[in-house]
């Protein structure tokens, strides 16, 4: 962090300037300016430091170093059938949250909740509510667990994702002689088999409640929208047919693609794009915006995600004993 | 000019491939953000909209807009994937 050495002699003149007439606005145009004379002087310490021309690693002049690398699932050990790696420790970790705070807030709800209760009873109120407005009183007395579930689960596993943990056994540094994994930020759901295992269940469950509300041909015929008469069916029925089974492919790939291409956008303003030109400019400049994005991400994206495959879960459970 | 061309790219039907590759990857990335950015705003307008001439259904639209953002930005991915296999695979 020597660049931030470099940014002083720039940040007083310019906060100093415009005169203190309202006092809250002035703090902050303070703050700002500073952030952005720290980042602007950092661009000029890098300049005089590194120069603008690229100096390429060996590692990525020879495309030894992949970016991808990083979400490559190495075997730590084997635990019977189980190959004990990274994603592995992950879903456990999720499990042990999810169960952990569910079981804790149940055990001792209280009058006046806590910040952690107040949390926990926004997500129930939230899953209630989608959960009731699509299904009916009985099935929502069914399926409501499961949602609940659904949307806690995804939830932890989406914010645990941005929590930077050593696990990238790909690379490692040492501390007082030991070596320690890289500081990763890793999600179970950048691989693609977590989201496909949840749509599969999903899936095959809206397609068995289906079945037995409808029998096998009336839930066949459910699938056409109501009121289709004529040569024109010949047409819908293989489109509802495919788009049935595109949910499936709909539900992983929002999930896996939205967290993957999020983990790697993060990596890739924050510092990895650098890495790969060869030019430590690069990382400065797009620091900003990997901050940003984690924001971005971590705020709004992980909390959507677990939303809407919550909410999707209940539509199609809810659509598919519905009759037209 | 162009036989000279190929010539210096060693091994025309590789570097034929690459370039579909890279063409696939561009196209499915650059289409599927076209797509979802139009669509997001489509969203995003009528929300905007109904939030402004209805504001005591903030609440309910702002849920559906949220849906309907999630929904349209998966799009973009989908594109995103498609180049990634075509250009991986």
């Amino acid at each position: 962090m020597s660049a931030v050495a470099g940014a002083p002699p720039i940040t007083p003149g310019m906060g100093g300037t415009p005169p203190a007439e309202k006092q809250g606005m002035s703090t902050k145009r303070k703050i700002g300016l500073s952030v952005f004379g720290v980042w602007f002087g950092g661009i000029v310490l890098f300049v005089v430091l590194f120069g603008v021309t690229a100096h390429k690693a060996p590692d990525v002049a020879s495309s030894a170093f992949s970016p991808v690398d990083e979400f490559r699932l190495d075997t730590w050990f084997k635990a019977g059938p189980v190959a004990f790696n990274k994603g592995v420790l992950y879903l456990l970790l999720t499990t042990g949250i999810t169960l952990g705070v569910m079981f804790y807030i149940a055990r001792r709800l209280q009058q006046r909740p806590g910040r952690l209760q107040v949390a926990v009873e926004m997500f129930y109120d939230l899953a209630r509510r989608m959960s009731r407005e699509n299904l009916d009183q009985r099935m929502e007395r069914k399926y409501f667990p499961l949602i609940a579930t659904i949307f806690v689960f995804i939830l932890v596993s989406n914010l645990i994702g941005y929590i930077p943990l050593p696990v990238n056994s790909g690379s490692t540094f040492k501390v007082f002689g030991a070596h320690i994994p890289s500081l990763q930020i890793y999600a179970a759901d950048t691989n693609v088999a977590f989201p496909l295992i949840l749509a599969l269940s999903v899936f095959v469950l809206f397609t068995y409640e289906g079945v037995k509300h409808h029998g096998p041909i009336g839930y066949v015929k459910s699938l056409m929208p109501g009121g289709v008469k004529g040569p024109i069916v010949g047409l819908i029925f293989p489109i509802e047919i495919l788009s049935n089974f595109l949910r499936l492919i709909s539900l992983t790939v929002r999930l896996w693609a939205n967290l993957l291409a999020g983990h790697l956008l993060i990596a890739f303003m924050g510092g990895e794009l650098g890495v790969l030109v060869g030019l430590q400019l690069v990382s400065w400049v797009l620091l900003p915006f990997g901050v940003a994005i984690f924001i971005f991400e971590a705020v709004l994206i992980a909390g959507l995600q677990a939303f809407i495959f919550a909410i999707l879960t209940a539509i199609y459970i809810g659509g598919a004993v519905e009759s037209h | 000019m162009l036989h000279a061309l190929i010539a210096a790219t060693g091994e025309p039907l590789e570097y034929g491939k690459a370039a579909g590759r890279a063409i696939a990857l561009g196209f499915g990335a650059g289409g599927g953000a076209a797509g979802a950015g139009a669509g997001i705003g489509a969203v995003f307008n009528a929300s905007i909209q109904s939030k402004t001439r209805q504001p005591e259904l903030r609440a309910e639209v702002e849920r559906d807009q949220w849906l309907g953002f999630a929904l349209t930005e998966a799009t973009f991915f989908y594109g995103l994937v498609g180049g990634f296999i075509a250009f991986f695979l």
